[in-house]
């Protein structure tokens, strides 16, 4: 059995007195009362000790009391002076009596019939009586002896004697409670204490003095409380929802897609719906959807081929097409804007080149006009990109799809729905099955239709994708406000668990 | 894109057939619809349906879904076939309409006995056409009245403002002018012709107005129940091609409820054509194309009878299709449009999904890959990364840090922030007015809103800023910048330059501070941070003025630097 040197030195203390009043257990040990208390109700715990306790109410002297026990009641006090000199005024006993006891020795000795009291030219005399010269010892005067003895009496021995209350109101006693506490050996604790226990000091802190001169081998290691609360604290961390987008980021180079990145949050329309076949009538257009800029308002166009395929494709058609059918304005084109998705990335990286086959994506800030509340945004962050390959087709679509959604959401299954996109056609939008979630819109993609690749100089399948992050996030971060994806609330970033 | 209610009994009765409503779920997609909500109301099952096809506004009412549903469930095959009979009523269009509204193209549908449900379905379709496809009845904008009240010939003629009629829901003659002015549609729509000299207007024989298109109809004829029996339909915009298609559509469905359709004769100054003209479109397809880029393995006659269930009607000669398709129809623009046709008849759930095996190497960006070393140090130092957003105002940028917008020497405060904001023109609200071009701000607002939080409150963001670049191709760019701030009760200009020194220290990098003045900062306490004699950044102590202006009773040294010049390409 484990016990700390605390409890070995109370344990073979109190083999030595087998049974025996805390204090004196106390006094044996040369511990502090404290920790011979714990020691015991550990030892007690432990079957080796039992600890007894009797409440009892005690009387003791008070100060008054004690000082009667020193120098004798105030009537015995008036009563010697009297035996000498047979008759006294009140003046004479001054010399005995302090100004408080004087007043009420009048009524005492009366009482008592010690002393006779009469008026002799307007003073008080007393005179001794019989009973006065041959007065013995009392209750009280007993009583106040055995007080004086013994410091604490149980009442019940006093009032033997006479009533506590008697002793009270002359203020010689006064009462209390007082447990006595008794410790007595169990004979668990007599077999291990009689085997021999061996003694270490004990100390709380291991020092750098105790290494060094090597005293922690001759030292027992205070036992902590390990299930003791404690303050929390917080690390420095990362923003949880970035440190989400870290992951993807990490899981989406691991499936072999290159990561493309631009110098601006801000896009020509050019880029962001131009380039892309979205016709300049295209409601997602509309003022009301889309930012356009106070300052500065306008950028530059591309090079002039590219603008003139572009144009081409949206007004009589490119690659079979019939195109849109419209006057195509370049300075609509140049007008600028948040980028308000993150295709306008796989726009550019298409014109400007790409590998073939490859996989291109990119984790990109985008902006639209919504009002922030609970469920929008006004940015956030759009994970997508482009597989491009020389013999890509639908399968492969939705193969790529179906990989995002098991290898990101963890989903087991999936479900195709038609859709539509200005720029890719045929379009699908994808359900994933997540185990907590339901089915939840995880993706969208489609083949870019050859309009926009043809008119960026790629002629090749090119399947884009993206996918939403945003429901997952949440989920992850257990949160239902999407607000707190870009949270300012310093208490909830402190307390957020990790994501991985 | 456009959402409408449609109840489950009508769509039965247009099918001819009932399903579960879990088969419903699935009929929908046939129709590149998703169905978004299901209820019950007055004992009757109702579905919202979501429409993905901004080009495809046949399949905007329950007529268009069950007409598409019955075809692809091959109780229908190939074209439908809608008969059309001259009437002899005809329509003359006013030359002096050519800058205002110039087309219009009519129709008439006779023998309705339209219920509720189906009257509902009539202006649904109506009011999603002219808001999406006609983009909010610029392009497009629909009457539908009361033939019986009518009598033709009928004029649409441009009108004085002056001019006066009763409008849909009034009870008095308004004049066009009173109308724009105080009807809550002329007020919504008015702006499509404000400016014009004179107000199109649809008139009859007699004088009496049918509508003032785009903006509202007669109380007199625009008014159709269920008691009404024959329709006069009216499409107006600025693309001949556009309206007739609309109209196919908006005839067509009322087609489908069992009216027939009536053509009618419409004049213009220097031509006329007969309207509506339901002759089926011509497109030419390799069914190699379709095969290869659907990745699967069907034959010519699959493919054919896959398109006979989108309404085609296919002739076929030596793996080239002649295809016909429905005058409802205008979205087939190139063979990819019959692809996808092809893959949702087929039904996109039935198809395999297979991963292309391609030979490519992933790899991250390094730059990005810097600012990721760059944040775990942070980190290491105990900060809390934040992640604020990019939008702001010139309040939050300027004003509140105590610098005067467009007066200070910013060249001095090297870029911290520079002399001119990147802003929108059109802002939700003025809070998110323009892109932050310096970080501190963004974390003076963090911590403005985090004043009852324990302190210390140390945090950091690596953030792009946007600044204005002439030669760059959107006159902007995004450059990514670190900010650190610490806030509490003895923090000082020395916390964060150790921080500073360390982050400096560990990138392998000399630096220098030059002090300068900067009114956010306290005097003597800031200082420009100099790399390389490039000034890349700025550090301080934050003047109380500025932590008054955001409220915050707590001292708050700060700095933030650019990444790029810190830069360099990585060992590996």
């Amino acid at each position: 059995m484990e016990l700390s040197y605390q409890e070995k030195l109370t344990l073979i203390k109190l083999n030595e007195l087998k049974k025996a009043k805390f204090d004196e257990l106390v006094e044996k040990t040369g511990l502090d009362q404290v920790a011979v208390m714990r020691a015991v109700l550990w030892l007690q715990s432990k079957g080796l000790a039992r600890l007894h306790e009797k409440s009892e109410r005690i009387a003791k002297l008070t100060e008054t009391g004690k000082k009667y026990a020193q120098i004798g009641l105030p009537e015995w006090r008036a009563l010697k002076v009297l035996r000498k000199k047979g008759k006294v005024t009140l003046d004479d006993l001054k010399e005995v009596l302090s100004e408080d006891e004087l007043k009420p020795i009048v009524g005492l000795l009366r009482k008592e019939g010690w002393a006779s009291i009469r008026k002799e030219d307007g003073k008080l005399v007393l005179e001794i009586t019989e009973n006065g010269l041959k007065a013995e010892e009392r209750a009280i005067d007993r009583a106040l002896k055995l007080l004086a003895e013994k410091e604490a009496i149980p009442v019940s021995e006093i009032e033997e004697i006479i009533k506590v209350n008697d002793l009270k109101r002359r203020k010689i006693a006064e009462e209390d409670i007082v447990t006595e506490r008794t410790v007595e050996i169990t004979p668990e604790g007599e077999e291990l204490a009689n085997k021999g226990l061996e003694l270490k000091e004990e100390v709380s802190t291991l020092t750098p003095e105790l290494i060094k001169s090597g005293k922690w081998r001759e030292v027992e290691f205070k036992r902590f409380n390990i299930q003791a609360p404690v303050r929390r604290i917080y690390p420095g961390k990362k923003q949880p929802y970035r440190a989400f987008l870290d992951k993807i980021r990490r899981r989406l180079i691991e499936m072999g897609f290159i990561e493309m990145t631009v110098d601006s949050l801000i896009e020509t329309q050019f880029w962001n719906f131009d380039a892309l076949f979205q016709p300049q009538n295209h409601p997602a257009r509309e003022w009301t959807d889309t930012y356009q800029l106070k300052y500065p308002k306008s950028g530059y166009l591309p090079n002039k081929e590219l603008v003139e395929r572009v144009k081409t494709a949206h007004e009589r058609g490119l690659a079979g097409s019939r195109g849109w059918g419209y006057v195509w304005s370049p300075e609509r084109a140049m007008l600028l804007m948040p980028r308000a998705h993150g295709t306008a990335l796989s726009g550019r990286q298409l014109a400007k080149g790409v590998e073939i086959p490859g996989k291109y994506f990119t984790i990109q800030r985008v902006f639209r006009p919504d009002v922030l509340d609970r469920t929008h945004l006004i940015e956030f962050n759009q994970v997508d990109g482009f597989v491009v390959g020389e013999d890509l087709n639908f399968r492969h679509l939705l193969g790529i799809l179906k990989r995002f959604a098991v290898e990101i959401a963890g989903a087991k299954k999936v479900k195709f729905l038609p859709d539509y996109y200005p720029f890719t056609e045929p379009s699908v939008q994808m359900s994933a099955y997540h185990p907590e979630l339901g089915w939840v819109e995880f993706g969208g993609a489609g083949i870019f239709r050859e309009e926009m690749t043809r008119a960026l100089g790629i002629d090749v399948p090119v399947i884009a994708w993206g996918i939403g992050i945003d429901r997952l996030a949440m989920f992850k971060l257990g949160i239902d406000d999407i607000r707190y994806l870009f949270s300012y609330d310093l208490g909830w970033l402190r307390e957020a668990r990790l994501v991985w | 894109m456009p959402k409408f209610d449609v109840s489950k009994a009508d769509l039965e009765r247009l099918v001819g057939k009932s399903f579960t409503v879990e088969e419903w779920e699935d009929l929908f997609l046939y129709a590149k619809c998703e169905l978004d909500d299901v209820w019950e109301e007055n004992g009757q099952i109702y579905f919202k349906a979501d429409s993905k096809d901004t080009n495809r506004p046949d399949l905007w009412s329950a007529e268009g879904i069950a007409r598409q549903i019955r075809w692809a469930l091959g109780m229908a095959k190939g074209l439908p076939r809608y008969e059309v009979e001259k009437s002899d009523v005809v329509v003359y269009v006013d030359e002096k309409l050519k800058d205002i509204r110039p087309y219009g193209v009519y129709a008439i549908v006779e023998g309705l006995s339209l219920d509720d449900e189906a009257l509902k379905q009539m202006i649904n379709l109506q009011e999603k056409v002219a808001l999406t496809f006609g983009r909010r009845r610029r392009e497009v904008a629909i009457g539908i009245f009361d033939f019986d009240k009518v009598k033709p010939p009928i004029y649409y003629r441009a009108a004085e403002k002056t001019e006066k009629f009763v409008p849909l829901g009034f009870e008095e003659k308004m004049s066009l002018e009173e109308i724009l002015e105080k009807h809550e549609k002329g007020k919504e729509y008015g702006h499509l012709i404000k400016d014009k000299p004179y107000y199109p207007l649809l008139v009859d024989s007699e004088g009496n107005v049918l509508s003032m298109p785009p903006i509202i109809n007669s109380e007199l004829t625009g008014r159709v129940t269920t008691e009404t029996r024959n329709v006069f339909v009216d499409v107006t915009g600025w693309d001949l091609n556009k309206i007739m298609l609309a109209l196919n559509v908006v005839v067509t469905a009322l087609a489908e409820r069992g009216g027939k359709i009536k053509s009618v004769k419409v004049v213009y100054g220097d031509f006329e054509i007969e309207t509506p003209n339901l002759t089926p479109k011509e497109f030419e397809v390799e069914f190699e194309y379709i095969r290869r880029l659907a990745g699967i393995d069907l034959s010519d006659e699959e493919i054919k009878e896959l398109l006979e269930r989108m309404f085609y009607e296919v002739e076929l000669e030596n793996g080239k299709a002649k295809l016909k398709y429905p005058a409802f129809r205008d979205d087939i623009m190139h063979a990819r449009d019959v692809l996808e046709d092809v893959l949702i008849a087929y039904g996109y759930n039935e198809i395999k999904p297979e991963e292309p095996k391609l030979a490519v190497q992933g790899r991250g960006d390094k730059f990005v890959e810097f600012e990721d070393t760059v944040r775990e140090l942070m980190v290491g130092y105990g900060l809390q990364e934040v992640m604020t957003f990019n939008l702001t105002n010139r309040e939050a940028q300027y004003t509140k840090m105590n610098l005067d917008f467009g007066e200070h020497p910013f060249e001095e405060y090297g870029h911290h922030p520079p002399a001119r904001l990147v802003e929108i023109e059109n802002p939700i609200s003025p809070k998110w007015s323009a892109l932050r071009a310096w970080l501190i701000p963004s974390l003076m607002e963090f911590l403005s809103q985090n004043t009852h939080e324990e302190y210390p409150q140390r945090i950091f963001e690596v953030g792009k800023t946007t600044l204005i670049n002439e030669n760059k191709e959107t006159k902007t760019v995004s450059e990514s910048k670190l900010a650190v701030a610490i806030a509490h009760p003895r923090v000082t200009f020395t916390e964060v330059k150790e921080i500073l020194d360390s982050v400096m220290h560990h990138l392998g990098l000399e630096y220098e501070l030059k002090e300068i003045e900067h009114n956010s900062f306290i005097p003597g306490r800031v200082g420009k941070i100099i790399v390389n004699g490039q000034e890349v950044g700025i550090i301080g102590e934050i003047h109380p003025k500025v932590l008054e202006n955001w409220g915050i009773e707590m001292p708050v040294a700060a700095f933030e630097v650019f990444l790029r010049p810190l830069y360099r390409e990585p060992y590996l």
